[in-house]
């Protein structure tokens, strides 16, 4: 067997620890995994595709169905009877105080209902005798749906906006809460010891290893939170109108029930699941993507 | 059987003394960790490690060796200070020791040098400093160029080489390690041997390594505690008298490594009745 004895140990000289660094370099490279990035023109033109190509189709055969079975206007309008309702409150200037209104008080009533709920789920989350306490009774508030609290909220605070505040508070904050509690139980607990052992403090732990691991679960309470928050908000509009209140899309959909305008029905129906539609893709699924492909948890369909 | 070509890849001078011979009573530099009648019970269940006494000399590279569900992890998250011990006590003269686990258990949400950064700022280091200083610990583990790569873009063994540089980050005398090679493959666990080895040597940490594999042992440690199981006791040592790096292929670690499974597996019979 021979024997190298080596007496040049000098730093950076180390034959024996560069060998070393290229075995590694060459094991890492074998065992790296490859990307394949796709350009944000392709990535968007995918994403984008299949949901318009749909939505033409849709429209379509509803058109097809009006020319070939004539059925009664005033029962079953057109795609252009639709638009043509969407149009004339559009020049009336209703459609877009509707809009901005509602989206209004959806949004402020959501930050209000994110900070209530942060604390309220960080608590459950981290101290037991409040979850044993407070936990059933949230995930009660959670399936209870908010149009519920419409009566007592229009007795307790009249035909005023904090009825609506108040139902889409109870519709929004036990989803959050309960988010950020499920995001919480789902961390690793090798996570806990390794901060831990890294010698976190409480507030450390907290704030640099339990939020953060966290977060995809805080995530999608929020816009659960959201969907609620935007559902109770229209449930709320259509029953709660006058008094000091503003004029929302739910008020703008009674209204044209009132009026018999069925075209009109259907065009602020649209506009709802519209302005839905665009809060997911612009506000909520970049952060989620964001968020999720940077923790390498993106399922490969979604990438 | 180490044939003349492989070791002139790997480039380690083998010296051909006699691996290891059981040793009574050596004489002991300065602690770094002083275990005395320590004992550890769950609830009113038995006993998982009983009576418990171990010096460990600083610098020192101790593998504690034992089957599945002997207690040796609790041993170590005991001096780890994760869990109480229920009787005796434990020492680590250095204060706080680091810890690896078997998983790298690198927080997903930060890059690899970022993953180090934080346990720079756990440990006090200021910020200005810990980018620099996080490089270096990356460059010592050979991934300098990985620091920006987030947990899921890395290999098992690049997540693990992240882990030893963040246990390294901690600055602290004495390095637990709970089978942190015990998910590789063969390969990568032996280039890692070789590389922990050579931080050992390089940083004179003590290193306190628990594994259930007797050739892992035999290739990396000085010392050797072999322990039984139900209730976990210290049955048996080697202290490896060879100072030299030696290969997990060498005939002096597999003639070691016979010798200390003979032992073990005349303590797992014990069990069977």
């Amino acid at each position: 067997m021979p024997v190298e004895s080596r007496t040049d140990t000098a730093p950076g000289h180390d034959p024996d620890h560069d060998e070393l660094r290229r075995l590694e370099a060459g094991l890492d490279s074998l065992q790296a995994v490859p990307e394949t990035p796709r350009g944000a023109f392709r990535r968007t033109l995918d994403g984008l595709l299949p949901p318009v190509l749909l939505l033409i189709i849709l429209v379509a055969a509803w058109q097809a169905y009006i020319v070939v079975a004539k059925p009664r206007p005033d029962l079953i309008p057109g795609p252009f009877d639709v638009f043509e309702a969407l149009a004339s409150a559009w020049s009336s200037d209703r459609l877009q105080i509707a809009v901005l209104t509602s989206i209004e008080r959806g949004g402020l009533g959501f930050l209000i209902a994110v900070a209530i709920g942060t604390p309220i789920g960080l608590l459950l989350a981290e101290c037991r005798p409040v979850r044993r306490a407070l936990g059933p009774l949230l995930s009660g508030l959670q399936v209870l749906p908010s149009v519920a609290w419409v009566p007592a909220a229009i007795i307790w605070f009249g035909l005023t906006d904090a009825t609506v505040y108040f139902v889409v508070l109870m519709g929004a904050v036990p989803s959050i809460a309960n988010g950020l509690v499920s995001g919480v139980d789902q961390i690793p607990p090798q996570l806990r010891r390794v901060g831990t052992v890294l010698g976190a403090s409480r507030f450390e732990m907290a704030t640099l290893v339990v939020l953060p691991a966290a977060l995809p679960g805080y995530f999608s309470g929020l816009k659960q939170g959201w969907a609620f928050a935007w559902r109770s908000l229209m449930a709320a509009e259509i029953i709660a109108m006058g008094g000091t209140m503003g004029f929302g899309l739910g008020s703008m959909l009674q209204q044209s029930r009132e009026l018999a305008d069925l075209s009109g029905v259907l065009a602020t129906i649209l506009v709802i699941l519209f302005v839905g539609i665009l809060v997911e893709l612009v506000v909520f699924a970049p952060v989620e993507r964001r968020l999720l492909r940077r923790r390498g948890l993106m399922a490969a369909g979604l990438r | 059987m180490t044939s003349p070509g492989s070791t002139v890849v790997g480039g380690i001078a083998v010296e051909a003394t006699p691996a290891a011979a059981p040793i009574i009573g050596r004489s002991a530099g300065p602690a770094a960790i002083t275990i005395d009648a320590l004992g550890k019970r769950y609830g009113t269940g038995g006993l998982v490690l009983d009576n418990i006494n171990l010096s460990i000399e600083a610098g020192q590279f101790v593998c504690l060796l034992g089957a599945s569900g002997c207690g040796k992890s609790t041993l170590l998250n005991i001096i780890a200070g994760l869990e109480k011990p229920s009787e005796g006590t434990v020492t680590v003269a250095s204060g706080k020791a680091a810890v690896m686990f078997q998983d790298a258990a690198l927080f997903p949400w930060l890059t690899a040098g970022r993953n180090i950064e934080l346990a720079l700022k756990l440990a006090g280091l200021a910020r200005p400093k810990r980018r620099a200083a996080a490089r270096e610990l990356l460059d010592l583990v050979n991934l300098a160029d990985a620091a920006d790569k987030r947990p899921h873009e890395l290999s098992g063994g690049m997540r693990q080489r992240v882990a030893l540089a963040r246990s390294l980050a901690q600055d602290r005398k004495v390095l637990l390690m709970d089978e942190p090679f015990a998910a590789l493959d063969a390969i990568t666990r032996d280039l890692l041997h070789e590389e922990l080895e050579r931080v050992w040597r390089q940083t004179g940490r003590t290193i306190v390594f628990v594994t259930h594999n007797v050739r892992e042992a035999a290739r990396l440690g000085e010392r050797i505690l072999l322990m039984s199981s139900r209730p976990g006791r210290i049955v048996n040592e080697w202290t490896i008298t060879d100072t030299g790096s030696r290969r997990i292929e060498s005939p002096e670690v597999a003639r070691l490594g016979d010798e200390i499974t003979d032992q073990l597996r005349e303590e797992i019979r014990r069990n069977a009745s």
